[in-house]
């Protein structure tokens, strides 16, 4: 293999639709989700450029057009032309112009390989306006526009025709015996009735099949009443990383029915970071309903039974870092369960500079560790996370979502960094205590 | 992005040896893919390559390996249709190796 010659534009299109009827497409989308709070988010910016020193992109990189605020560009155009209250005006008078399909086809690369919805601009931003959930709607827009990556788009096919961008679920009963088999340790399948329903991130069916024995482990220990279910095994959702809602009520919906069908009172999520936005602080509004089982992430699972003693870990007495997930702390609470678990395992938590919730992203979030054509820039921010994990010296670096350490473990491979991220899951797991 | 050269043309690939474009795909690239990786190219190959591309055409998913042995289980025959065979023409996984050589991209997981 030899370097290119130089970098060639890799804007990705679905669909056969023309130039003029996408732009149109991803307008109407824009306008569509128009509320009080879009309306008044894009109304208020002060250009005051902090969302800017806040975004692992933009510190990695110093590049102006990574200023998070700007990558809803072609958003607060729709809003001024379609939805403000000039509209006709500055429609008339041209005073905003109309995106151009080269245009949106930049803001391919602004919207999906260089954020990760993790939401650090949202937070030091103070006007409040929350940049993560607009990029989210304006994705909505480009996925209208068939303007996605590529292989987002593929993971976003395979998602609606097999119900997971991993497998059919008709195949969860074989891979779960392998699983079984490999790690000896039984995984219950498809029981009629349950209290706990038991979901998966893909890697843990392909990749990462140890942290699955590992929660098969600790629910059997406790006597658990549990199964993983073929209706409903895929806690990742693809439509929430790409803007398909229809796509993402679909995968949410699975997941809590099956719950329903089978008795569960607890629907426990893996370590996935999108799956807990996804299925713990988006899924009331797509069943249209208050939720009726209880959505826990593995951290707070590993967090009650240590704390209530129904299981007792065995102190490593190391040093550790924790990498915070932004979907599971910064956007889901968690910042206090994953430490008291650390503090159980008897790790002297050394903490990164930037750490809780105002952690930097591993730099995958929101599909981009899917699309391939970001991982260079994916690697500038690595640097950002190595370098705060190096200057803690801590014998241990842990995280508790696995798109994360995927996500540090290609990072590192790429910088010859011989550190690896531990899964919070699989310290408690292999240090259980009789 | 990385390329590979087959017959003095660049053809560019992910950074793991998939090649970007669908459309670039030929049999001559297919063999320098399939040798790169160690696979000496017969035509139970081919076969299991063909019928991934038209797959491909088909549903424009890149199969999983269960979903890969079952479709050629039922369009090859039982013999072909189970992972033993498939591992034997492909060891490191009919799923990604076939794929890879097929020009198709990585079949899908969590990333």
């Amino acid at each position: 293999m030899s370097a290119a010659s130089g970098p060639t534009p890799g804007f990705d299109r679905q669909g056969e639709l023309g130039d003029e009827a996408r732009v149109d497409a991803a307008m109407k989308s824009f306008v569509r989700e128009f509320g009080v709070t879009a309306a008044l988010h894009v109304e208020s910016c002060v250009r005051c450029g902090q969302c800017a020193e806040a975004c692992h992109f933009y510190r990695a990189t110093g590049d102006a057009k990574y200023t998070p605020i700007r990558k809803l560009e072609p958003f607060r155009r729709a809003y001024f032309r379609e939805a403000g209250p000039f509209a006709p005006i500055v429609r008339a008078l041209n005073l905003v112009r109309k995106p151009t399909i080269g245009e949106l086809e930049q803001w391919q690369e602004l919207l999906f390989d260089s954020c990760t919805m993790c939401g650090r601009c949202t937070l030091v931003c103070p006007m409040g306006i929350d940049i993560a959930e607009l990029v989210k709607e304006a994705r909505h827009g480009m996925f209208k526009a068939g303007l996605v990556p590529e292989r987002l788009a593929l993971m976003d096919r395979a998602a609606r025709q097999w119900g997971s961008t991993a497998t059919p679920g008709e195949d969860l009963p074989d891979i779960l015996a392998e699983v079984s088999a490999e790690h000896g340790v039984p995984i219950p399948c498809d029981l009629p009735s349950a209290d706990i329903l038991v979901t998966a991130a893909p890697a843990e069916l392909d990749a990462h099949t140890k942290s699955l024995a590992d929660a098969a482990r600790i629910l059997n220990r406790i006597g658990a009443r549990w199964t993983m279910h073929r209706e409903g095994f895929d806690a990742s959702n693809i439509g929430f990383n790409n803007g398909d809602l229809a796509l993402q009520e679909r995968l949410t919906r699975a997941l809590i029915d099956t719950a329903v069908k089978i008795g569960a009172k607890t629907l426990l999520l893996p370590e996935c970071g999108h799956a807990y936005g996804a299925a713990r602080w988006e899924a009331a509004r797509w069943y249209g309903d208050a939720l009726p089982v209880r959505i826990i992430h593995m951290t707070e699972f590993l967090d009650e039974l240590i704390s209530s003693g129904r299981i007792r870990v065995n102190r490593i007495g190391a040093t550790a870092t924790f990498h915070d997930p932004c979907q599971i702390v910064r956007r889901g609470g968690l910042e206090a369960a994953a430490r008291r678990v650390l503090a159980a395992l008897g790790f002297e938590l050394i903490e990164l500079q930037d750490h809780g919730l105002t952690g930097y992203c591993c730099g995958g979030g929101g599909g981009v560790v899917s699309n391939q054509r970001a991982a260079p820039l994916r690697y500038k921010v690595f640097d950002l996370k190595k370098g705060q994990v190096e200057a803690t010296g801590a014998e241990h670096f842990v995280t508790s979502c696995g798109q994360c350490r995927i996500t540090l473990e290609a990072g590192a491979r790429n910088a010859g960094w011989d550190k690896s991220p531990e899964s919070l899951l699989e310290l408690v797991a292999d240090n259980l205590a009789d | 992005m990385p390329t590979i050269d087959v017959n003095g043309k660049p053809y560019e690939t992910d950074e793991e040896g998939y090649l970007v474009n669908l459309a670039d795909w030929n049999e001559d690239v297919a063999n320098f893919i399939a040798k790169a990786e160690n696979v000496e190219m017969s035509e139970n190959h081919w076969e299991v390559v063909n019928f991934l591309r038209k797959y491909y055409d088909e549903y424009q998913i890149a199969p999983a390996v269960r979903v890969l042995t079952k479709a050629i289980g039922k369009q090859l025959g039982a013999d072909k249709g189970n992972s033993q065979y498939l591992y034997e023409l492909f060891p490191y996984g009919p799923a990604k190796q076939a794929c890879k050589i097929a020009g198709l991209p990585k079949p899908t997981g969590c990333v």
